[in-house]
């Protein structure tokens, strides 16, 4: 079994000048590690941080490390699943497929916003995650997307308020 | 027009239930014959499952099984059953399922967020079938 499935770059149009102006490349070496966590009997699944800022262009690696169940990270968008957008316009959509444990998967994040990710045996359980990619103000910023009401309830509930992810910082762990 | 099905419902409930009661010996050891598969060829999960071992099932069951579970050396462990909550809370119930073995000696009960095959919210029902199955299947 590959450590390492797959690799996305998440280049968007508009994100090489936006990386310009953040500092990008040089912060693009940064690699961010979110990991796929559950309960030994699988009661309970999450991402961990379910929260986080990162610089723009920051790698975001994806790992699964629950011994007994597979896990996707998965962003909100149509052209996977017929999702809702919930990341910025500018952003590649992604989807890791199934990690089985000790599996992991990589993206770069290089458009500044808000994503916001699910996984999908565990959205009905509230297995959600987002991530804030730069910072309100960096060009080409697009906030949290305006809520289409289709996410299930728990899903709703466990994302977590940008403003609170932006006052902690770039890479507080939450 | 009751009154025929009735009879009907009733002889194929007594033609599923020996099967089960004269069929066992065969699934004592994996792998089981046709149709069980085994999970972790048809779906994303690992071949051992800490908790629930190996397991095998037959797709037409899904989702609440008989899931078949074997411990590292093949031996039938436990029968899992898998009842998503939404459907319970419905209405919807699931009677009559079979079972890998008579003897069962513990049954665990908990609740699973989820995972692939079975990815609603649900209840895991598992029958041990001897006292030292459920460490066997630990991990
Ligand atoms: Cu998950």
């Amino acid at each position: 079994m590959s450590p390492t499935r797959r690799t996305v770059l998440g280049l968007g149009s508009g994100a090489v000048a936006a990386a310009l102006l953040s500092g990008w490349p040089a912060r693009a070496q940064e690699t961010v590690t979110i990991a796929m966590k559950g309960s030994p009997r699988g009661e309970s699944a999450w991402f961990e941080p379910n929260a986080i800022a990162v610089p723009v262009g920051a790698r975001v690696r994806f790992v699964n490390e629950d011994a007994g169940n597979s896990h996707t990270a998965t962003a909100y968008h149509p052209d996977v699943f017929g999702r809702a957008r919930r990341i910025p316009s500018a952003a590649v959509p992604w989807d890791s497929g199934f990690l089985l444990p000790g599996e992991s998967f990589e993206v770069v994040l290089s458009a500044p916003g808000v994503y916001d990710y699910y996984c999908i045996p565990h959205e009905m359980h509230g297995m959600v995650g987002r991530i804030v990619v730069g910072a309100p103000g960096d060009p080409g910023w697009e906030g949290e997307q305006a809520a289409k009401g289709d996410l299930p309830v728990a899903a709703q509930a466990g994302l977590v308020p940008v403003d609170e992810i932006v006052a902690a910082g770039p890479e507080a762990n939450r | 027009m009751i009154g025929k099905i009735a009879p009907i419902a009733l002889v194929v409930g007594m033609l599923a239930a020996p099967v089960w009661a004269h069929d066992e010996g065969p699934l004592l050891q994996a792998p089981p014959p046709e149709p069980y598969v085994k999970v972790s060829d048809v779906l994303p999960l690992p071949e051992f499952i800490p908790g629930l071992g190996t397991l095998y099932v037959d797709p037409a069951t899904l989702p609440a099984g008989p899931f078949l579970s074997y411990d590292h050396e093949g031996k039938l462990s436990a029968t899992v059953y898998m009842t998503p909550i939404e459907d319970l809370e419905n209405g919807v119930s699931f009677d009559d399922l079979g079972v890998g073995s008579h003897t069962v000696t513990s049954v665990d009960i908990y609740y699973n967020a989820g995972h692939p095959g079975v990815e609603s919210p649900h209840a895991h029902v598992v029958l041990h079938h001897d006292e030292d199955a459920k460490a066997r299947l630990a991990e």
